[in-house]
């Protein structure tokens, strides 16, 4: 691959996504329980999320909120046959980066700035872009960082959190 | 949990450490409770044979993306409910594997000031039960002045140039 076909990867943006739904609290409860943090403004209208209008979701859920939408392919089903088929499901607004295509991946951390909860209720609208993309000389041999950098708003437009997150790629 | 006794920037001393956070030790049970939360299969954090003879890695991991619900909870809990996490970042290091106990500690690095609220630095990790460090990170947590108006919200980030 050349470091020109990677670049012209940089700055890429989605469209504006809107989430297939609110924030529920069936599936709140689901990812609390699994994240084993029960804290009840998660749930019920108390003093502590009183300022922010009532229950609210955990931080991090609105990145957890663009799942595969109703009607669309079905990965998993899709490679019921292939045994090689890494399970990989994340949501996917920006195009694949065709030369990594097939690659395996590790994540590499994120850097996440908050700004605001989203109430129970509401959806949640996304926007990411490429941020960064480079190649490098590891211990493990070459591989590619893409930094991917997404905007979660609610419906009034107010930016809830601002995630950068790292995915290292590496040939299989 | 619920309304603890309202804290200002002025009750924090660099240094300071924050209250650890223990998760685990983590099954696979854990882990798939997790991969059906956020609806996503990437095999290496559930199905041992692919894992070890499809990636070449030596046993399930421990997912990132649950990690860093982890290191959410830990400054979340110590910020509310008068502080906001205005910044987190963190590196995936090392691997953490099915099995291990992960404890999460955090302390007082540094405090900053801005013209309506005060920031404190925070350097923190997560180290397993033989002490290794797999996810070194840093964060921001506003907290009031005492005697001084909330913070905003939705959180109104400081001017860098402002923040002494």
């Amino acid at each position: 691959m050349s470091k020109l076909e990677l670049n012209s990867y940089i700055g890429l943006e989605s469209e504006v996504v809107r989430s297939e739904l609110p924030v529920e609290a069936s599936i709140v409860r689901r990812f609390c329980q699994a994240v084993m943090d029960e804290n009840p403004m998660y749930w019920t209208p108390n003093e502590d999320n009183r300022a922010y209008g009532g229950p609210v979701a955990p931080p991090l859920f609105p990145t957890f909120m663009f799942g595969r939408t109703f009607g669309s392919p079905d990965p998993i089903q899709l490679n019921a046959e292939n045994p090689g088929y890494d399970g990989l499901n994340f949501s996917r607004v920006l195009p694949d980066i065709e030369p990594i295509r097939g690659y395996a991946m590790l994540n590499g951390g994120s850097e996440v700035d908050f700004f605001g909860y989203a109430r129970h209720g509401e959806h949640v609208n996304r926007q990411a872009r490429y941020s960064n993309i480079v190649e490098r000389d590891t211990r493990k041999g070459r591989m590619v960082f893409v930094t991917t950098e997404s905007d979660f708003r609610n419906p009034r437009n107010d930016l809830l959190l601002r995630v950068r997150t790292t995915l290292i790629w590496r040939p299989q | 949990m619920t309304s603890a006794k309202p804290r200002c920037f002025d009750d924090f001393a660099i240094g300071d450490d924050l209250p650890s956070l223990t998760k685990g030790p983590l099954s696979t049970i854990h882990l798939v409770r997790w991969s059906a939360a956020m609806e996503n299969w990437h095999r290496i954090h559930f199905d041992h044979p692919y894992t070890v003879e499809h990636e070449g890695l030596k046993g399930l991991l421990i997912n990132g993306t649950f990690k860093q619900q982890f290191i959410a909870q830990l400054l979340t809990d110590w910020a509310r409910p008068d502080g906001w996490v205005w910044k987190m970042n963190f590196q995936f290091r090392a691997m953490n594997i099915v099995g291990e106990r992960l404890t999460l500690w955090a302390r007082v690095a540094n405090k900053r000031q801005a013209p309506d609220f005060g920031l404190v630095d925070v350097e923190m990790g997560i180290v397993n039960e033989h002490g290794v460090e797999s996810t070194p990170g840093t964060a921001i947590v506003a907290f009031p002045y005492r005697h001084k108006q909330p913070l905003p919200y939705p959180f109104v980030a400081p001017v860098p140039a402002e923040i002494a």
